[in-house]
């Protein structure tokens, strides 16, 4: 594994003051943060002109070795719904769930009594926390890494928690052909940047194809040349490129390794090729080492690039959006390819003319393993939300809708084993509703991530704490307002 | 019945066409048979729920609702057994019929150049025969205020019903009020955001400058429609017609609300401002910060659009603020009704109201935001936003609450005809789920 662990961002977190006490911890963190101090009461410690997001140097949220949730309704997301379940969870992992589970003394107990328990939320394409998005100025930077330009961000995730997400893969945009490496994260509010990598997840590498890659919709500045490819056709010829240049490299790289094990002792080794960082990835696929993630909307341009695999001898694991899905259920399912998809946004461009809301069911249908991504802050706090959506359109149970925000993005994801479902050995990474989460009153009371509440509505800044705190500093005032001339700002 | 209906449509609306008409005129060519949806919950949101009622459509209208109405001879009757009846939904902001696909050149009809266009009515540019209208009306969505957008006074919004041949047709208020964006800064959302202290204060003369120039508008439209009344009423001289002005005539004799487009409390300040310094009556929209001045709000009877609540806020407010506000101003006694500021995602209002009974809004309250209070805010509450006899036959049959999504529609009436489940969406489905499996 090769998850950035660098010093660098460490220190980028300790600038910002968050935690120095980390600054002597182990910069890849995974689970086994050391425990702090439990939290001091907030609220009076907030003043009112920022009291959005907890600070990052909030005390970090205390590691139990035993937390219990008791008698709750649990949503397991694989097996099933348990009324009146616990789930007992032992250093961050599920240890128990049923409805006989004993509760050891001490563990720290989560009164689940009218709540519902459901696996934290997996947003399979996100763009939290990145400094950019897009390097986009060549149509294959497969070298750009995600890792290294992960920021030490407060609200997006903070949100994405207090919407009972607990595991984001953050991509590249999708401006170029091979935009560059992912990362999976979880969303360990407060700790360093360092700390949020998923430590185990499968590499990833995203692509795009279709009219944000034409350039369609961003016409270039005047005096500006076009970037080729400026058609789907030649998309296609920049990935037939890139693999057969992967394929050389490749080769070199054998020849290399044969070289090196015929050399006889005495003899000099032979020379390696140049590392080469952009054709890196692309062997990685090639080697099944990572996962290919593929932005697309349009039937043909899916079967094109399930036609480039083929030829290269890979699997595409999904494709981004996949609006157009429906269209080729059979084909994709025979590929093993899952699609990330939208519940119901549409007709903000050409290629998402044929989108239909009944899309994931439809695919679903086919045995098309299919998630719903948020692909923006905003959406990603409510995809309990839009995976309803699915129900109400396409006709998906409610279990199956379940899944499309739990396991089948971890499956999509290749960390289906540590994650997206409530099961014994599993990372306790929980959402805690006060109702079912496709009711539409209900909304998230805590987040786990590996066991540890890392969003609790009970300690949070929320607008009505903040409308009590404005009352008592101000006694009320009449009716009539302050009215400045003009209402300049 | 219909005929004091008549009297009171034609002294709230300036017409072109008369509503009340366009119902019968539409419903004329109909077979004139009743619809009665019989034993089924009735929600008429301004009144207790009832069990097992029956509700009787005809002409375009609610001809009986309630639980001892008998069914007419007749009548088409569905059996509502284990369903529910509740008025159309209405959204109180859109660009519904003004866009189509937004990313191609032409999709987009809702900025004029220039930053004042009061004469621009949105009702004239309104596609009855956009893909994306009956997407909307298959999610109970039966009503719509939609408008144009940009400049300092982007023109008047119109309310329509999203059914009909021509947009004059689909109109209820042609003139439903005069769309004006509070001048703001627009690189970042508040204040003193990215752009550094140089960029700040450039934006904030600009903001300024668009004040002062509303200012001097309004100023100027006052002084038109006072030499106009004084000319009707026999004063000698004559008066230059311009149209833009003549638009603001009904704004400035208080017949017409402005729609002020808002976001943070100084802007709704300087909303007030104005609206003191010229009469006028304000709705206010959007106004996300609208709960630092709940109290006001309240007491000085403004109204506020609330949403989109699929919407971020800043890192520096509550995560939950965008969710919490519509509730916070409803509990404090404001008339609140949302609106999703969209197209195609105008589907989406029930659920955007549901967000926000998560997070404090009382869910009866977010069901009549999303229609009598709308109805009321704009000033139709006599014809939309209830089940009750006389009013328009905008009627929903779903299987639950519209605000929960796994919810389904059954049947739809808009002015008492039926609405078909068939758009772009549903016609792809069927195509494609036929296709064969190898």
């Amino acid at each position: 594994m090769t998850l950035g662990c660098r010093s660098g961002a460490l220190s980028l977190a300790v600038a910002l003051g968050a935690l120095s006490v980390h600054a002597g911890a182990p910069a890849c963190l995974d689970a086994q943060v050391p425990a702090q101090a439990p939290p001091a009461p907030q609220a009076a410690a907030t003043p009112p002109q920022q009291t959005g997001v907890p600070p990052l140097q909030a005390p970090i949220p205390p590691a139990g070795r035993l937390v219990a949730i008791t008698n709750a309704t649990i949503l397991t997301g694989s097996h099933g719904t348990i009324e009146r379940g616990t789930i007992l969870i032992r250093d961050g992992r599920i240890a128990e769930v049923g409805t006989n589970v004993q509760v050891p003394a001490g563990a720290q107990v989560i009164d689940g009594t009218g709540k519902y328990v459901m696996p934290g939320i997996i947003d399979s394409h996100a763009h939290t926390a990145l400094e950019a998005v897009n390097e986009g100025s060549n149509s294959v930077t497969s070298e750009v890494r995600v890792e290294d330009v992960l920021r030490q961000d407060g609200g997006g995730i903070y949100r994405e928690l207090a919407g009972g997400v607990t595991t984001i893969q953050v991509y590249h945009g999708s401006a170029n052909t091979i935009g560059g490496q992912s990362s999976t994260l979880k969303l360990r509010y407060g700790l360093p940047v360092d700390s949020l990598f998923f430590q185990g997840a499968p590499l990833g590498l995203k692509f795009a194809l279709g009219e944000n890659v034409r350039q369609t919709n961003n016409q270039p500045q005047p005096g500006q040349p076009r970037r080729y490819p400026f058609t789907r056709m030649g998309v296609e010829e920049v990935l037939r490129d890139a693999f057969t240049r992967a394929q050389a490299y490749r080769r070199e790289w054998q020849a290399y390794e044969t070289a090196r094990r015929a050399v006889r002792r005495g003899q000099p080794e032979p020379l390696p090729p140049r590392r080469d960082l952009q054709l890196d990835p692309l062997v990685d696929i090639l080697e099944g080492r990572r996962l290919a993630h593929v932005h697309a909307y349009r039937a043909e341009e899916m079967l094109m690039m399930m036609g480039v695999a083929r030829d290269f001898g890979f699997r595409v694991a999904s494709f981004e959006h996949g609006l157009e899905g429906y269209k080729i259920g059979n084909e994709l399912a025979a590929a093993g390819t899952g699609v990330s998809t939208f519940a119901d946004f549409w007709a903000y461009k050409l290629e998402a003319w044929d989108a239909i809301p009944q899309n994931a069911a439809l695919m679903a249908e086919r045995g098309v393993v299919v998630s719903i991504n948020s692909d923006s802050d905003e959406r990603s706090r409510r995809l309990y939300q839009e995976a309803a959506k699915t129900v109400h359109y396409g006709g998906a149970s409610e279990e199956e809708a379940l899944r499309m925000i739990t396991l089948n993005p971890a499956r999509q994801l290749g960390i289906d084993g540590r994650t997206g479902s409530i099961d014994v050995g599993k990372d306790a990474d929980l959402a805690i509703f006060n109702g079912h989460p496709f009711a539409p009153g209900s909304r998230v009371e805590k987040t786990l991530v590996d066991g540890r509440v890392f969003f609790d509505r009970d300690r949070a800044p929320t607008l009505e704490n903040l409308i009590e705190q404005m009352r008592q500093r101000q006694p009320r005032q009449g009716g009539r307002p302050v009215t400045s001339a003009g209402g300049t700002q | 019945m219909k005929r004091s209906l008549r009297i009171a449509a034609a002294a709230l609306v300036v017409a072109l066409v008369h509503p009340t008409d366009l119902v019968a005129q539409q419903t004329a060519a109909q077979p004139a048979a009743a619809v009665a949806i019989r034993n089924a919950t009735i929600v008429p949101v301004v009144g207790p729920r009832v069990a097992g009622g029956t509700i009787v459509l005809r002409n375009g209208l609610i001809e009986a609702v309630g639980a001892g109405v008998t069914v007419p001879a007749g009548a088409q009757v569905i059996d509502g057994t284990g369903l529910f009846v509740y008025p159309g939904l209405i959204d109180s902001g859109t660009r519904l019929g003004l866009t189509e696909i937004g990313s191609v050149p032409g999709g987009e009809d809702t900025q004029e150049l220039g930053e004042f266009n009061p004469h621009n009515d949105a009702l004239s540019a309104v596609n009855p025969s956009s893909e994306i209208i009956p997407t909307v009306r298959v999610n109970g969505v039966t009503t719509a205020i939609t408008s144009a957008r940009g400049g300092v006074i982007a023109g008047q919004a119109a309310l329509i019903d999203l059914m009909g041949w021509t947009p004059q047709e689909m109109g209820v208020l042609p003139r439903a009020g005069m769309v004006v964006t509070f001048p703001r800064i627009r690189s970042g959302r508040r204040f003193g955001g990215e752009g550094g202290q140089q960029g700040a204060e450039a934006q904030a003369e600009e903001v300024n400058r668009q004040t002062r120039a509303l200012r001097t508008y309004l100023a100027n439209a006052k002084a038109y429609a006072e030499i106009k009344a004084r000319l009707a009423a026999g004063s000698p001289g004559t008066q230059e017609v311009s149209l833009p002005m003549e638009a603001m005539v009904p704004v400035m004799r208080g017949e017409s609300p402005v729609i002020f487009e808002v976001e943070t409390a100084e802007q709704i300040r300087g909303a007030l401002a104005i609206a003191d310094s010229f009469r006028l009556r304000i709705i206010l929209r959007g106004a996300r910060f609208a709960w630092q001045l709940a109290d006001t709000l309240a007491a000085r009877r403004i109204p506020v659009i609330v949403g989109p609540t699929v919407s971020s806020p800043d890192d520096r407010d509550p995560y939950d603020a965008v969710y919490a506000y519509p509730g916070a101003l409803a509990r404090a006694g404001v008339k609140i009704a949302f609106q999703t500021d969209a197209g195609a995602d105008s589907r989406n209002l029930a659920y955007n109201a549901a967000l926000s009974t998560a997070y404090g809004l009382d869910p009866e309250e977010a069901l009549r935001s999303v229609t009598i209070n709308a109805a009321q805010i704009w000033g139709v509450a006599d014809r939309y936003g209830s089940l009750e006899v006389g009013k328009v036959a905008n009627v929903i049959v779903t299987t639950g609450d519209p605000l929960d999504a796994r919810t389904q529609l059954r049947h739809i009436f808009i002015r008492g005809q039926a609405v078909p489940f068939t758009d772009r969406h549903d016609r792809l489905y069927e195509q494609f789920r036929a296709r064969p499996r190898s």
